[in-house]
């Protein structure tokens, strides 16, 4: 027995509520800390703000949490979000309908998470190498399709940026929903438990029957469709493609907050609850700074020291009673 | 270090997998009559347990220098808690390990070492990507002024190999070189460092006769040379061929040791064995040989050849070998595991092919790996949803988990899978319920028809092994062909019809068990000449 699971026991609490308490309370201090420093931070329209900022981060940390259950691994989201973003803004400036770009830009995301699932599956080269070429690739396709220069995207996508349902933005609620579609999945159906069956253990899921293969295609394919949801999200934030949006900058974020959220890089455990919880400890770490007015490289600096820290605690915990 | 004088007996080639020609010299220390005071190596009362198990209850052990002493028991009898103690791998309770005559005040691998003990494990540590000689000097590569000197590497290397007579190119990269002609740059690098005590863990496991022949050449040019060879093997033939002495193992204790040339294979046999065995085998129904599962031709080079095997409903045959023989193929064939294999699996008239996973699967097929961490189980996820793994109502798109439970709940009780908390991933669990939970798991489904078990009561305790040789009698009294794949004598008597025996990669025997003994499938095993 080792202590986490003792506590466990004593509080009588669900191990899903537990499991994340450290890290929860961390966010609770850095929040008690921040209000007590800067009148705007827990004020509605700041939180608000935050919300919709790291929605489009949010979108592909779940995302890649069901990859990452399944001992996947994509660097190269970010860039597939720069590329999405450049198209569907240049789509948009020469006059296409704005449902037709926004499909563009899902099934172009969903080409990429192709590539990449192919280059894995039937080439067996490891994700990382795969995804960090396929990666520096995207961010220069990003800067060809935008020619360099800042492409706006008009006022076709204003709604969906700024638009509020009963108070709460459209990015948001689009964020809650992948969110809710990733635990659900993970948690429901088949194609979860399979996930989590190949990452914990990929020989004993395909000689179980499992399509292994396949399954790990279609894995990096749904992931290429939520990078290709989050650009056009982030599109409608900003208004405008321009060159530096999103890329590998972004995506380092992304696999962040999935680590600090206790997801295991090896595969065959993950946790939504917790990439949520990584997800709004960057974000608020990022308001945070901004707020206080610090140099904002810093941010890259607790960014790392934040994760750095989380690794460290998870591998504390995993080494258990041994 | 001392460096040996070279030898000027030219090492060729001559006839392959012959162990027995050997010039062995008259050592002036291998006469009875002249033996020396103190001999290189000796045990005295050497006392280990674990728990309540008793692995060793008071060794004696000599070894002489410039001989080869062979060590032999069953799995279990104590070797390799032996070779551990005296490689300082484990601190033994009591006992006194005396080194050319002066007590071994420290434990622990840096004293053994530092007295002149070294050990070839069956696992290697050598560095594949580097050179032979660098292999052969690592840890001490000569350097020149804080340089490495290659000169000196290629020109050491080449004088260890040529001192003795090993015909390696000191250049070429380790993992270039076949499996034989590693475990002798490894044995090389250990004698050079200093081993004047050499334990050889099973040297020649899984290498084909001609490495065989290179390695017994070598053992015997070290012994001439001085060392004091303790050579661990379960080859009855090879052990006869090669060593001066033979000290036999079992239950933790030393049940034989002598000269090898004033004892026989039948000797060496029956003291392994013992002369009470006990067969609880409950008596089989009769039935009629219905074949179910056909293996034909099963070959991979190096591996295994020709080998088939039929199974009719309701039986079990087993198919048996040493640690490291052509028998541990059958998994990875038979599951879909590895390709490369040629020969074909018919199951009821319909002709499977195993890398097609879920096809084998629907025909009713299951095989259970020996690995259940490794390539059996899921280790993360939950007892309830590894046994339901294979359970076609708990594969619908969306997940039912009152459904799998109550699945999960017979499975458990027909397998005796027992836990301490309601569904524990099934990694917490203790060695034996893994196992029952690995059977469940693939065996647990209405429609299996024929099923391989890999060495089903690896690691488990006793108890534990007899509920699972009675969940296995069950499945074959429903109708199950059992295909049986162990190295474990005592479980083959136990479970099996019939057996196969296999050795060096060919099935060397088939027999009913009604015609076979304990003591006749060991000797079959270990090939002793009959």
């Amino acid at each position: 027995m080792n202590s986490i699971s003792l506590n466990r026991a004593t509080l009588g609490l669900p191990p899903a509520l537990t499991r994340h308490a450290g890290l929860a309370a961390v966010l609770v201090l850095i929040c008690l800390y921040l209000s007590v420093r800067s009148e705007v931070f827990a004020t509605t329209p700041n939180l608000v703000n935050v919300l919709r900022q790291v929605a489009v981060m949010a979108v592909l940390a779940a995302g890649l949490t069901v990859l990452m259950a399944a001992g996947g691994l994509d660097f190269s989201l970010g860039s597939q979000v720069a590329v999405v973003v450049a198209v569907v803004a240049r789509l948009l400036e020469s006059g296409t309908h704005v449902v037709i770009a926004s499909i563009c830009g899902v099934l172009l995301g969903a080409t990429f998470g192709l590539v990449n699932g192919l280059v894995v599956t039937v080439f067996k080269v490891a994700p990382f190498v795969t995804t960090l070429a396929t990666a520096t690739v995207l961010d220069g396709a990003a800067l060809i399709a935008m020619k360099g220069q800042s492409v706006s995207a008009g006022g076709a996508l204003t709604d969906l940026g700024t638009g509020e349902l009963l108070g709460i933005p459209y990015l948001l609620l689009i964020a809650v929903l992948v969110i809710g579609g990733a635990a659900a999945t993970l948690r429901w159906t088949r194609f979860g438990r399979d996930a989590l069956a190949i990452g914990g253990n990929a020989v004993a899921a395909r000689l179980g029957g499992i399509p292994v293969l396949r399954h790990t295609v279609m894995l990096y394919v749904a992931n290429g469709m939520l990078a290709g949801l989050a650009g056009i999200m982030l599109l409608s934030r900003l208004g405008a493609a321009s060159p530096g949006t999103a890329g590998l900058h972004l995506e380092l974020t992304v696999v962040a907050a999935v680590v600090i959220g206790g997801t295991a890089l090896h595969g065959g455990n993950a946790t939504v609850a917790g990439t949520v919880l990584g997800v709004l400890l960057l974000g608020i770490v990022a308001n945070g700074i901004n707020l206080l007015q610090i140099d904002s490289f810093y941010q890259s600096v607790a960014v790392g020291v934040v994760l750095l820290v989380a690794a460290v605690v998870n591998q504390l915990r995993h080494r258990g009673p041994h | 270090m001392a460096e040996r004088p070279p030898v000027g007996l030219a090492m060729t080639a001559t006839g392959p997998g012959e162990p027995t020609a050997r010039p062995r010299p008259a050592h002036p220390d291998a006469t009875s009559s002249g033996r020396p005071a103190t001999p290189a190596l000796r045990m005295l009362g050497i006392v280990k347990s674990y728990g309540g198990a008793t692995a060793l209850a008071g060794v004696d052990f000599v070894a002489r220098a410039g001989r080869v002493h062979a060590l032999l028991g069953m799995n279990g009898a104590g070797k390799s808690t032996l070779v551990q103690i005296l490689s300082g791998a484990v601190a033994a309770d009591a006992g006194v390990i005396e080194v050319g005559g002066s007590r071994l005040t420290h434990q622990g691998p840096r004293a053994a070492r530092a007295a002149g003990i070294a050990t070839v494990y069956q696992r290697r540590s050598l560095v594949p990507a580097l050179s032979v000689a660098e292999n052969l000097l690592l840890g001490r590569l000569p350097r020149a002024r804080g340089i490495v000197a290659w000169r000196e590497i290629r020109e050491q290397g080449a004088t260890m190999l040529t001192d003795l007579g090993l015909d390696l190119d000191p250049q070429m990269p380790v993992r270039a070189l076949g499996p034989g002609s590693q475990t002798l740059v490894e044995i090389a690098r250990e004698s050079h460092r200093g081993g004047r005590i050499l334990i050889l863990d099973e040297p020649t496991a899984s290498l084909g006769g001609h490495d065989a022949a290179l390695i017994h050449r070598l053992v015997r040019q070290l012994a001439a040379n001085g060392t004091s060879v303790v050579y661990i093997s379960h080859h009855l033939d090879e052990v006869i061929g090669l060593s001066d002495d033979v000290t036999v193992l079992r239950d933790g204790r030393v049940v034989l040791t002598a000269e090898t040339a004033s004892t026989s294979a039948a000797d060496i046999v029956s003291a392994m064995v013992g002369t009470t065995v006990v067969n609880d085998r409950p008596p089989r129904p009769e039935r009629p040989h219905v074949p179910v599962l056909r293996i034909d031709g099963l070959s991979r080079p190096g591996r295994i050849a020709d080998l088939s095997v039929t199974v009719g409903a309701g039986e079990i045959v087993a198919v048996i070998g040493q640690a490291g023989d052509g028998h541990e193929e059958l998994f990875p064939f038979l599951s879909g595991m590895r390709r490369g294999y040629d020969g074909t699996v018919t199951l009821r008239d319909e002709r499977i092919r195993p890398h097609q996973v879920t096809r084998s699967l629907r025909s009713g097929l299951r095989c259970v790996t020996g690995d259940r961490l490794g390539t059996g189980l899921v280790p993360q996820l939950s007892v309830d949803e590894n046994v339901t793994a294979l359970h076609p109502t708990a594969r619908r798109p969306l997940m039912r988990w009152g459904h799998l439970r109550s699945l999960a709940g017979e499975a458990r009780s027909r397998f005796g899978v027992t836990t301490l908390q309601p569904n524990p991933p099934v990694s917490a669990l203790s060695g034996g319920n893994q196992q029952k939970a690995l059977l469940a798991k693939w065996l647990s489904g209405s429609s299996v028809s024929a099923c391989l078990l890999e060495d089903p009561t690896g690691g488990v305790d006793i108890q534990a092994k007899a509920e699972i040789h009675t969940i296995i009698e069950d499945l074959a009294d429903s109708g199950i062909a059992v295909l049986l794949a162990s190295s474990d004598t005592d479980e083959v008597m136990r479970l099996a019809d019939r057996v196969v025996v296999v050795r060096d990669g060919r099935a060397i025997a088939e027999r009913s068990v009604d015609d076979l003994t304990h003591d006749a499938l060991t000797h079959l095993l270990l090939g002793g000449s009959q």
